[in-house]
């Protein structure tokens, strides 16, 4: 069963503990206008235990959003994957810090994690601190961490194609969303935060 | 089966661990200003080196340990290191060199005699405290080139000094540069002028040998427009039980359009297999590309000291100025090991490149740490970084932990890092082949580090090689 948060402002702390066997799914939203400090903490408990943590941050004017997760593994054949994307625009800071930590005995592990940044305005800023801290040898682990901005050969093919400026816009962030979004399992969830999201996206850029 | 091959591929004795017998002197144990003022007066050093000195030691005093690292660092007593320790000299032949330093540093694999020294590397040798000798100084001068031990630069080109000492690595940037700039003692001074392309590499060989003391060795190199230097640093030490100090600082300033390439193979004693003993190689390198189109490019093979905690850094502050880092670094038995870089980029259009390989064998540490930060003037500020880590055996860690902060819209940060280890299909498939294990073992790490040796100058290269394999010696299981 996969828990969606729409997070709102203020502090959220979540300690999960996924028990063998078990698998826990989760995504979580930010939408404009929210500042928020948000702390994870998930342990995998158990052998099998497996823990997918999605995010989308979209932030179009002040907001401060801070989001902090820490991934134990302690126990061997986990597999853990989490994917953060998030949009930061008007003169808005957004700050990632994300470890996964790899016990001496978490033989087998899997573990990723991919944090992913669009700076839309010069105002803005990110800050992102994505974390190894391995002790065991025989497993995988990845980390990719990437600031950048929309890709204006994109925009020119669209907009070759007679699609405006504005919509070319809104359909690159979209796409760069949609990972995150495509986990929500409920069709109706997904395409009403789909479309809830394109809208902030159309006020921002406005 | 792989388990003992790995075993066998990281024990293998150090080979620069003697110790050599020559009368040496020393000063008094302990630091404080008498201390300073002792140190600086045996240098013979103008009044204004002893008033860094004691203003670097009073703000010293005030610092707090650095406890951020990712390190287990054994409670070092400052006031039990000797600051000084010197070969001395024999009466009769003030102007030779001592022939026991001579056969030292020959063992070492650095003739100190022009004829005997490879042609197109010049070297700066520092024993302990004291440069002992500096080669190819007439031919350099020729061009205008400076390459002289730091005590004779303060001496005889005091405005240049002046003028770049601390102006990259300030005397409060942390407490062991400020440590560092209260008793440095020597290490080399290059400054190639302007449209002067370097003939040779220049070269400067640390070692430490008296027992009971730390090498503070002081390192500023200056490239004036348009030029270009590559330089390259090695350093050894005798096998102890008891722990040493070196704390260095490097500073480079590289001016429009310079370019200058810094690599250091790094082979302080590591320590024994049960983790006694070995060098604390605490070292701070900055430089920074002052004027536009400059380059700066770091290359370093970390496999010696028990502790590292170095990262070479680099300030973009010319628009189009360009930096790399490149970074093997093997940790094996009880080393740990906490190294990286930061590239800070202030300019347009600035570009840098992290490629960082960390292999951990043994019970060791490894961390990568990082930082990229792009301000809000580096438009079209362009970073790469890549960090993987190879772990050799279950016994060991690998971390890495990379900080990135930008604040400018059109300025583009990748990050990508990977953990791995040497998989037995590997294995199997150079062993079928008629490839022994250790080979294999040693094949597969130089391939996984080739990107980076690649980038060494060839004298070293062959070196860095080697070294890998012998590092690794024992571990492959």
């Amino acid at each position: 069963m996969t828990e969606v948060i729409v997070v709102s402002e203020g502090n959220l702390a979540r300690s999960i503990e996924v028990q063998p066997g078990q698998r826990k799914d989760m995504v979580l939203l930010i939408l404009p206008g929210v500042s928020c400090d948000l702390k994870m903490d998930v342990t995998l408990a158990g052998e099998g235990a497996e823990a997918n943590i999605y995010g989308a941050y979209v932030c179009g004017c002040d907001e401060k959003v801070r989001i902090a997760v820490d991934m134990h593994h302690d126990h061997p054949h986990c597999n853990s994957r989490q994917l953060f994307k998030g949009i930061a625009g008007g003169t808005s800071k957004v700050d990632f810090y994300g470890k996964i930590i790899v016990a001496q005995d978490a033989q087998k592990t899997e573990a990723y994690q991919e944090n992913h940044n669009i700076l839309l305005s010069d105002g803005a800023k990110v800050d992102t601190k994505p974390q190894l801290e391995i002790y065991a040898d025989d497993v995988k682990c990845s980390h990719g961490a990437t600031i950048g901005r929309l890709n204006e050969e994109e925009q020119f093919y669209m907009r070759s194609r007679g699609i405006s400026l504005e919509d070319a816009k809104v359909l690159q962030m979209i796409s760069f969303i949609a990972p995150v979004l495509e986990n929500i399992p409920d069709e109706s969830q997904r395409e009403a935060m789909a479309s809830e999201i394109e809208s902030q996206i159309r006020n921002i850029i406005r | 089966m792989s388990k003992d091959i790995l075993d066998n591929i990281t024990e293998k004795e150090y080979e620069h661990g003697f110790v050599t017998n020559v009368e040496q002197e020393f000063i008094p144990k302990g630091l404080n200003e008498d201390i300073i003022r002792l140190i600086s007066a045996k240098k013979d050093e103008p009044e204004w080196m002893l008033e860094f000195r004691l203003e670097a030691f009073r703000r010293w005093q005030k610092m707090p340990l650095p406890q951020w690292a990712h390190l287990d660092i054994p409670e070092i007593d400052f006031q039990d290191i000797i600051y000084y320790a010197a070969p001395k000299k024999d009466e009769d032949r003030p102007k030779e060199i001592d022939p026991e330093l001579e056969k030292t540093f020959d063992k070492l694999g650095i003739p100190l005699h022009e004829r005997k020294a490879l042609a197109g590397v010049a070297v700066d040798a520092v024993f302990d405290s004291v440069s002992v000798t500096t080669t190819f100084r007439s031919a350099l001068a020729e061009k205008g080139i400076i390459f002289c031990s730091f005590s004779e630069a303060v001496r005889e080109h005091p405005d240049l000094v002046r003028k770049y000492l601390a102006s990259v690595v300030p005397v409060g940037d942390n407490f062991y540069s400020a440590l560092n700039s209260a008793v440095f003692s020597d290490g080399s001074f290059v400054y190639i002028p302007k449209g002067v392309r370097c003939p040779m590499e220049l070269s400067s060989y640390f070692r430490i040998n008296a027992a009971g003391t730390g090498q503070f060795e002081r390192t500023l190199i200056v490239a004036d427009e348009g030029s270009y230097v590559s330089y390259m640093e090695g350093c050894t030490a005798p096998m102890r039980d008891e722990n040493q100090l070196h704390a260095a600082v490097v500073e480079i300033i590289v001016e429009k359009d310079a370019e200058v390439k810094y690599s250091t193979v790094q082979n302080w004693y590591p320590g024994d297999a049960e983790g006694k003993g070995g060098i604390f190689n605490f070292v701070t390198k900055r430089g920074i590309c002052k004027g536009s189109g400059s380059h700066l490019s770091w290359t370093q093979v970390e496999t010696g000291s028990a502790i590292t905690w170095k990262y070479p850094s680099t300030i973009l502050k010319g628009d189009n100025s360009s930096s790399e880092f490149y970074s093997v670094a093997v940790t094996n038995n009880f080393q740990q090991a906490d190294t990286g870089t930061k590239m800070i980029h202030i300019g347009r259009n600035t570009r840098s490149r992290i490629v960082s390989k960390g292999i951990s064998a043994g019970r060791s540490q490894n961390s990568y740490r990082g930082l990229v930060k792009m301000l809000p003037g580096a438009d079209n500020a362009r970073n790469f970084s890549q960090c993987d880590s190879l772990l050799i055996g279950d016994r060991c860690g690998a971390h890495t932990f990379p900080y990135i902060e930008n604040a400018n819209r059109t300025a583009v940060v990748e990050h990508e890092a990977t953990t791995s280890k040497i998989s037995e299909d590997q294995l199997f498939y150079c062993n079928q082949r008629g490839i022994g294990p250790e080979e294999a073992v040693g094949l597969i790490v130089n391939g996984y580090a080739r990107e980076v040796l690649s980038k060494l100058p060839m004298e070293f290269a062959v070196e860095a090689q080697k070294l890998l394999q012998v590092s690794l010696e024992g571990s492959v299981g």
